[in-house]
């Protein structure tokens, strides 16, 4: 008899789907010692993300943040990618599937292929680019996109003239590698996996079918993700804002909402989640393009839930002159002759509107791909109603049959931070299931020896990047590249589009083999984000990855001083003479490794501190659970149902029952960390109690608490109530009979001081709305709200209140709504703007909404740990789009409320992914250190011990023979004992003395006046 | 005190302190900034996503940290000519 739990489990992973939630849970799993299938349907991996211009809420470039990740995709040693192809067949069981897999023939081979993309200059047969949204044209042996990964090319047989006439072969003349193979065939093949994860993203809703928007019909009406296009540096006006049909420069444009969304009869009834920031984002980036374009966005309801969203939605109003419009547009026409558009709408007064605009752009929502039922057939797991994943509020990443996880909006509309956890929380998933076949399946990487340079003349390269237009719009880029050729020990210079891409860092790996370089520089973006990819490039062939500089010509030149290009070229050339300054004292630095402690430590005992615990003990983790209060749960100890109707209480208690039962997880009650030591990889921990452990990674999910409201007269009468108060009540037996339930939206939010929404609010009101009109349907339930945002399949929620008979009032925060106690009655008064009057209500019972404050504990941990907490209180993380979980100090995580208010999904999500994160770290025995740190020189020392009074870290210390000494596994290269050693035997490494004054010399070589100082 | 070494203690004259300049139309200070890599340098990398338009005439150097800052550091800037220091960390 076979004794399935001791069967072998495989060490590998299948990942269906390579946009950036795929992407994420392939790095941490190939990261933390699983081998990586990841199969993608297009010819490169990037999804969605790949194809838009700039992210909300920052701004930040799309292609800059996601480029680099694809790149470290492509080229892990532990993901195999599957382009072109899909699954057709899955079986087996959790830990071991077998899936067959249909793979399309690209007809090109990539061994041989150099992607110098020849081929495509010479095929002659234009097509339709679909990337580009049919805006221009591709070859019919194309790229996906420019930063395509795999960098190959592929042949579209449908388009192809050899393969559907059988003449042409002009690829195959011009191609110098003998890459092209028209005799490639489709290929089906067999994967064993361990575990499989869904991220085939999302389908865009086809606004033809919405005739009366004009789409397809006139030519200046597209869709947002063309827009996005067209705000790329790399689309089809490669940057500049244009019109199709003339390519003039628009100045009124309009953007439409929820088209294709809130729509149960015409199209999609869900929320697409994501479509009111994006539309404020391209306005306010269309804005920058050209200051003169005058937009204007029309919407139901403005769903700007996230963290700092409204601040941003505030910040387009205020400062960017966006126009936004609560109106629905009944009909467009196309001026005749004009090619401009007729916009009809009913002002708040009702009267009829025809506005002209010069572009239209309709905020298109999403949807599940059209064979999304046949995906998940072949998959075996259930569908919603709505053609989703099906999931559950308490297992988000969970689909109905065990092994098989799902991330992204194949879950539900979500936004790209949201995916990015998920992709955290399916990797922890898998992490946990297969646990102990971790390390079976992967290869170690193997890097060539380093070259020795020291002693050799510096010969360094520079290459300058274009970054698509963000930099050379402003920075005149061979100006830059030429002026460096002259400098001293500059052996190379030369320019890239995209330095980042796959193609621009093999053209660097191959110009340093080819020119002998040992120092490089790329003048691009920023070295905190860039640099460590830079850093492992070199390293593949050869050089330390301490001999190289990132100088920052984006963020600190072109993007500030737009329109002067003059001025920011010569400034830009001036920053990268000073990196080459510094780069011709760069040495080769050694690292260190550290042991790494395989424990973690939760802070909160919340349901993102119980799910993040169970999720690392099942990891095989030891874990340290501390709760402040005497009893685990947190908030949700108050909450009895989620909208979708579970049971929390039952949850709350499983999982606390979970997590006692659980035999590497270690409850502490009733206690507070007191003190905290170490480092990332090895913590020391004492709590208030006296108990005292090692880890190596932190979560901090310390939760969040109610606002207590003193508006609405909540103190003065024992009918009005809060929702949380209602939901006990009712969840108490609570019989509403005939009763006139009216809640207040907004209690404490969206207003100053607390200038945020708490995203749980409309949630919250329409789940008791629900709840009471479900047990008495007599009566009555009136909502006052500000924006009903039950953003996502929520939206379902509105609907069934709506359909119930719940009254929706809105206000403004201008006239908010009067609560009097006349008498023994309730009296409220609020202004109708539907039938443009006061309205005065007689209710028996006031619930007020009342929104989510961070935990008072979270100031306190925030200065244990050095954490940076937003203007509100929240914890900031690493990275708002794409390390949401991680803070910048490396080692601590961060999940649920102490991030930012969410719903409980959410919070269990994102749990999830901070396990998963902090699993990649303790999966490691060992842990590399950073080179920067300070280098201590004992020789010169004169042990003064003023490095020892003012090291915040404790690591230069007194040895046994009464000299210094320096630690240098606690040392984090701040530099302050370097700054204060008066014999300077305090060197930090890549920050030295002879660097940094070459910088400076190099700052100052057009004012330095030689006479001045003779001295030299 | 040995003659000798007051000799070298001795102090040279001071050399005449310039006569205050009329600042000419147009001029433009030099500034150098030191920033820290963790707040500053992100403050500055932050100003240029948010697209905020400043002088062009301050270059900065990064630091690991403004407790990096050795005095050699300001001296040496001043005595190439530069106008303004901005320390920020």
């Amino acid at each position: 008899m076979t004794n399935k739990a001791n069967k072998t489990k495989r060490g590998s992973v299948l990942i269906a789907g390579g946009g950036i939630g795929g992407m994420q849970a392939a790095l941490d799993l190939a990261d933390s010692g699983f081998k990586v299938h990841m199969i993608q349907k297009d010819s490169s991996i990037g999804g969605t993300m790949s194809m838009l211009d700039k992210t909300f809420p920052t701004g930040d470039c799309s292609m800059c943040m996601i480029s680099p990740k694809m790149v470290e995709v492509g080229r892990h040693p532990n993901i195999v990618l599957h382009t072109l192809a899909e699954v057709t067949a899955v079986d087996g069981e959790p830990g071991d599937f077998s899936v067959m897999v249909k793979q399309q023939p690209r007809y090109v081979d990539a061994v041989k292929c150099t992607g110098c993309g020849a081929c495509e200059k010479k095929c002659p047969k234009l097509v339709v680019s679909e990337f580009e949204q049919g805006l221009s044209k591709r070859k019919a042996i194309y790229s996906l996109l420019p930063q395509a990964v795999p960098n190959t090319r592929v042949i579209d047989p449908e388009t192809c003239l050899y393969i559907q006439r059988g003449r042409c072969k002009a690829c195959i003349k011009f191609c110098d590698t003998d890459a092209i193979d028209f005799d490639d065939t489709e290929k089906n093949y067999e994967l064993k996996v361990g575990a499989i994860i869904l991220s085939p993203g999302l389908e865009r809703y086809n606004p033809r079918v919405r005739q009366e928007l004009g789409f397809g019909r006139w030519p200046n009406v597209v869709t947002s993700i063309q827009f996005e296009r067209i705000l790329s540096a790399s689309g089809p006006f490669s940057g500049e804002i244009k019109r199709p049909s003339d390519e003039k420069h628009p100045r009124k444009v309009a953007w439409i909402q929820c088209v294709g969304s809130r729509d149960p009869h015409n199209a999609n009834p869900w929320c697409s989640s994501v479509c009111c920031m994006y539309a404020t984002k391209q306005a306010v980036i269309a804005k920058e393009h050209d200051g003169s374009i005058q937009p204007t966005i029309f919407y139901m309801e403005m769903r700007s839930f996230g963290k700092d969203f409204d601040k941003y939605v505030d910040r387009a109003k205020d400062e960017y002159g966006v126009v936004y419009r609560r109106t629905m547009i009944s009909d467009v026409k196309e001026d005749a002759g004009t090619g401009d558009l007729i916009l009809r709408y009913a002002d708040r007064d009702g009267t009829l509107i025809d506005e002209v605009f010069d572009m239209l752009v309709l905020s298109i929502g999403f949807q599940p791909h059209a064979d999304a039922a046949e995906f998940a057939q072949t998959f075996g797991i259930a569908p919603n109603e709505h053609g989703f994943a099906q999931t559950t509020d308490f297992g988000p990443v969970e689909t109905s049959r065990p092994g098989v996880y799902v991330t992204g909006t194949f879950q539900g509309p979500k936004d790209i931070p949201e995916t990015v956890a998920q992709g955290s929380a399916v990797a922890g998933r898998s992490m946990a299931l297969l646990g102990e076949a971790r390390g079976t399946e992967i290869t170690v990487e193997e890097l060539p020896e380093e070259i020795e340079v020291a002693g050799k003349e510096p010969r360094v390269g520079v290459f300058v990047c274009h970054c698509g237009i963000n930099i050379s719009q402003t920075v005149d880029i061979k100006q830059v590249t030429e002026e460096m050729k002259s400098v001293p020990d500059v052996a190379y210079s030369d320019d890239l589009m995209y330095a980042c891409a796959p193609d621009g860092q093999e053209k660097i790996k191959q110009l340093i083999k080819e020119h002998d370089l040992n120092r490089v520089i790329v003048a691009s973006c920023t070295p905190r984000t860039h640099a460590p990819l830079f850093q492992d490039t070199i390293r593949e062939v050869g050089l330390n990855k301490y001999l190289f500089e990132l100088a920052d010509i984006r963020e600190q030149c072109s993007w500030c001083h737009m329109g002067q290009n003059e001025i920011a070229t010569k400034k830009a050339a001036e920053i990268v003479k000073m990196n080459v300054a510094k780069a011709r004292h760069l040495q080769p630095i050694e690292t260190d490794a550290v042991d790494v402690t395989p424990a973690a430590m939760v802070i909160g005992g919340g349901i993102a501190g119980l799910t993040s615990a169970l999720a690392l003990g099942d990891q095989g983790f030891d874990v340290h659970l501390v709760e402040k209060a005497p009893q685990l749960g947190g908030l949700a100890n108050n909450v009895f149902r989620t909208l979708d109707g579970s049971d929390v209480q039952a949850f709350v208690q499983e999982k606390a029952a979970a997590v006692e039962a659980h035999p590497r997880i270690n409850v502490h009650r009733g206690t507070e960390v007191a003190s905290t030591g170490g480092f990332v990889g090895s913590f020391k921990t004492t709590l208030a109690d006296g108990a005292q452990f090692d880890h190596g990674a932190i979560v901090v999910a310390t939760g969040g608490v109610e606002y207590e409201p003193e508006e609405y007269g909540y103190k003065d009468s024992e009918k009005i109530i809060t929702q949380r108060d209602l939901e006990k009540q009712l969840a108490n037996g609570l019989s509403p009979g005939q009763q006139h339930f009216l809640m207040i939206q907004c209690v404490g939010s969206r207003e100053e001081p607390l200038n945020y929404c708490s995203r749980i609010c409309c949630q919250d009101a329409i789940k008791n709305a629900i709840a009471i009109k479900e047990k008495s349907p007599a009566a009555q339930v009136t909502v006052l709200y500000r924006d009903i945002r039950t953003y996502g399949l929520r939206e379902d929620y509105y609907q069934k209140a709506r359909d119930l008979g719940v009254l929706f009032v809105r206000f403004e925060p201008e006239a908010k709504p009067q609560v009097k106690i006349v008498g023994d009655r309730l009296q409220v008064e609020a202004f109708d703007y539907v039938m443009n009057r006061d309205l005065r209500l007689h209710p028996d019972v006031v619930v007020l909404s009342t929104g989510l404050r961070p935990h008072p504990t979270t100031e306190k941990i925030g200065k244990q740990y050095k954490l940076t907490r937003n203007p509100d209180g929240y914890f900031l993380e690493a990275h708002v789009k794409l390390r949401p979980v991680d803070f910048p100090s490396e080692g601590l995580y961060v999940a649920g409320l102490a991030h930012a208010p969410k719903n409980l999904d959410e919070t269990v999500s994102q749990a999830l992914a901070a396990a998963g994160r902090a699993g990649v770290l303790l999966s490691h025995d060992k842990l590399g250190v950073s080179g920067i740190i300070s280098k201590h020189n004992r020789d010169i020392c004169m042990s003064c011990l003023a490095c020892l009074r003012v090291c915040p870290f404790g690591s230069p210390f007194v040895d046994e023979d009464g000299k210094i000494s320096h630690n240098e596994v606690i040392c984090t290269g701040c530099g302050i004992c370097a700054g204060i050693c008066p014999a300077k035997a305090f060197q930090v490494n890549n920050f030295r003395d002879e660097q940094i004054h070459a910088m400076i010399d190099a700052a100052t070589e057009d004012i330095f006046e030689e006479t001045s100082s003779s001295d030299q | 005190m040995t003659a000798q070494a007051q000799a070298a203690v001795k102090e040279e004259a001071a050399p005449a302190i310039e006569p205050e300049r009329e600042i000419p139309t147009g001029w433009q200070p030099s500034i150098l900034a030191f920033a820290c890599h963790y707040c500053a340098f992100a403050a500055a990398d932050l100003a240029g996503v948010m697209r905020l338009s400043y002088a062009p005439n301050v270059k900065i150097i990064r630091m690991p940290c403004t407790g990096k800052l050795d005095h050699g550091y300001v001296l040496r800037a001043f005595e190439r000519g530069v106008d303004g220091l901005f320390v920020a960390g």
